[in-house]
């Protein structure tokens, strides 16, 4: 590695802990390698695995996307033949306008009930502590399992719900929870929820504590009701958190994939085929790679722009701490 | 501390019970399912109490007895879903890979965190950047070439596959997390250690991981959740029954359309226990790393 000398050259004492020894030096440095070769061989094995994975999976989605690769044909490169195939495809159409009506659905009900939850939470009540343990519990399950879970309570002819609901006398005949539409997609919500809401309340939580509580002594003190308090203090209090919830909330509704699979694969016809789900049946349904790798590409351009949107709306600093 | 109305005090005691019923109600009704007979579980409207309930669905997992209610019907069912019996060996396999991919981010996570965040070496900053933004891109986007990766690499069907795989997706979490922890150690304690001539092998041996251990451990553990719950790939990865994970194999029953649900649930109760366990530790860890210190209004 040629940067070896330009590093020494341009140390200087002071830096990260790196200033050659004076006194033990002659010694030590006969013994041991250089500090920055330490460094390198350090982070060398999670590096260069991560580097492996990234670059060529990087260069094949992008070689593949422009051929045609599937069992049947002859692959033959097509140049963007796929890209505007997909674009111009009802199914995929579809497949997106699902998806964002999923996260644009998904991500306001889980910021909404963050909030009631945490706020719920950070009351004192019998119970409290046993909920607050106890609320792992969804978050912990794999999603496949807990689409799994759900299927039952949803199925149509014997589920647990239908069986209840039948058993209380709510309903004569079973509904089709997971053969209609509407009431799929209302399914898929509803577990996904079930999933996220734990994290995201805990979080909403801790950023609702740490606000002092003397902003809302004074603010009791003018006079403020509980709604202006709320919105006055809670509200600006918990903003940068909010924030970070609805980033990594949105990342994984659009890409999850798991849930779909196990609760409905993708079903009635296509009313819960999302995008992410899509690109999986595609390439490891119907075989077909190119247009597979494709869809890949544009999902993960489609994530890095919402990221990058919502960093920027995000205050300085408050992801990770730069300070250092 | 201030009393509360009385119209405050119900909204939240309803609010709270509310909430009990929608994330625990699915957790009692599996446990409950999975001892039911098959022939009252399958009622509109339920009538799961008919019969007694029993375990013989464990029974069936572990040692393949037909549960008597099968046999009621006067043939065998048809299907009994003898996939549920894969559960156990299914449980080892993801608990093998797991572990190991726990291992790599403890040893060589701790490792790279504490380079990043100690050692001025070329390249630092740009190689930590390109670390976590790695982890940005869609799991669903990298599937398809990862896939090929592996199969260039002759691992379909391979625990090292996964091993691998699951490795590229935690370690920039843990790299992450363990980066900014070292970063927080007060760096006089490693200054006076480098004067008396220890090496950053010896630092990070005796100062940096005994300091750093509650969040190795809980960096660790949260990789091996994810590892052990991971379905993605573990549903390409895997093509032979011998060596499919835990979702996978759950997965795949969710699938079939005429599948014994109480053996299902059975098979649920018993696959998840390992990942409940782990659960509170890693809870505790993800909570206080992120929300304290690491995140700032």
């Amino acid at each position: 590695m040629g940067f070896g000398e330009r590093t020494v050259v341009n140390r200087t004492p002071g830096d990260n802990g790196t200033q050659p020894q004076a006194g033990a030096g002659s010694v030590g440095r006969a013994r041991r390698s250089p500090d920055w070769l330490t460094g390198v061989i350090m982070v060398a094995p999670v590096a260069l695995l991560i580097a492996v994975f990234f670059v060529y999976s990087t260069y094949r989605a992008v070689y593949q996307s422009t051929r045609i690769e599937s069992p049947i044909f002859k692959p033959r490169f097509v140049g963007l033949q796929n890209y505007r195939d997909l674009l111009d495809g009802r199914f995929f159409r579809q497949a997106s306008e699902n998806s964002l009506v999923f996260v644009f659905t998904v991500v306001p009900v889980l910021l909404v009930l963050g909030v009631l939850v945490a706020l719920l939470l950070n009351e004192p009540f019998r119970g409290n502590t046993a909920l607050r343990i106890g609320m792992i519990l969804p978050w912990a399950l794999p999603a496949a399992v807990a689409g799994l879970v759900w299927k039952w309570i949803f199925l149509d002819s014997w589920g647990a719900l239908n069986g209840i609901l039948g058993r209380l006398g709510v309903i004569d005949a079973p509904i089709g929870f997971l053969s209609q539409s509407r009431w799929a997609k209302l399914a898929v919500v509803v577990v996904f929820v079930w999933t996220q809401l734990p994290l995201a309340s805990i979080f909403l939580l801790a950023a609702v504590q740490s606000i002092s509580p003397e902003l809302y002594e004074a603010a009791e003190l003018d006079g403020a009701g509980a709604l202006g308090r709320f919105r006055t203090i809670t509200l600006p209090g918990i903003r940068p958190m909010l924030l970070i919830v609805a980033l990594f909330e949105l990342l994984m509704a659009f890409t999850n994939f798991d849930l779909v699979y196990a609760l409905t694969q993708g079903g009635p016809g296509t009313a819960t085929t999302l995008v992410s789900y899509f690109a999986w049946a595609e390439s490891f349904r119907k075989l077909n790679f190119g247009a597979g790798a494709a869809m890949a590409i544009m999902i993960a351009i489609a994530a890095l722009v919402v990221i990058l949107v919502l960093m920027r709306a995000m205050p300085k600093g408050a992801l990770v701490d730069d300070s250092q | 501390m201030k009393r509360r109305g009385r119209g405050k005090s119900i909204l939240i005691y309803s609010g709270a019970l509310l909430l009990a019923l929608f994330w625990f109600g699915p957790f009692v009704l599996v446990m409950l399912a999975s001892a039911i007979p098959e022939v009252n579980l399958t009622t509109f409207p339920a009538k799961w109490f008919r019969d007694p309930l029993n375990l013989q669905t464990y029974d069936y997992i572990f040692t393949g007895k037909v549960p008597e209610s099968y046999e009621q019907r006067g043939a065998l069912r048809s299907m009994i879903s003898s996939e549920v019996r894969d559960v156990p060996r299914a449980i080892g396999n993801s608990f093998l890979v797991a572990t190991a991919v726990m291992l790599i981010n403890v040893v060589f996570g701790s490792l790279s965190s504490y380079a990043y965040a100690r050692i001025r070496f070329p390249g630092r900053s740009v190689l930590f950047s390109f670390v976590l933004f790695s982890r940005l891109i869609p799991t669903v986007a990298v599937a398809i070439p990862y896939y090929l990766i592996v199969q260039r690499l002759d691992l379909i069907n391979s625990y090292w596959a996964l091993i691998l795989i699951y490795s590229v997706l935690t370690l920039p979490f843990t790299t992450l997390v363990l980066t900014l922890y070292f970063r927080g150690i007060p760096e006089e304690i490693d200054e006076a250690a480098q004067i008396e001539g220890a090496s950053h092998w010896r630092i990070l041996r005796d100062i940096g991981i005994p300091l750093a251990l509650p969040s190795i451990v809980g960096a660790g553990l949260f990789a091996f959740m994810l590892s052990y719950g991971e379905f993605l790939f573990g549903l390409f990865i895997t093509t032979t029954r011998e060596r499919r994970t835990l979702p996978v194999v759950l997965g795949g029953l969710s699938a079939n359309t005429d599948v014994s649900w109480n053996m299902v649930m059975a098979a649920i109760t018993l696959g998840t226990i390992p990942t409940l366990l782990l659960a509170f530790p890693v809870w505790r860890f993800m909570v206080r790393g992120l929300t304290s210190g690491a995140v700032r209004g």
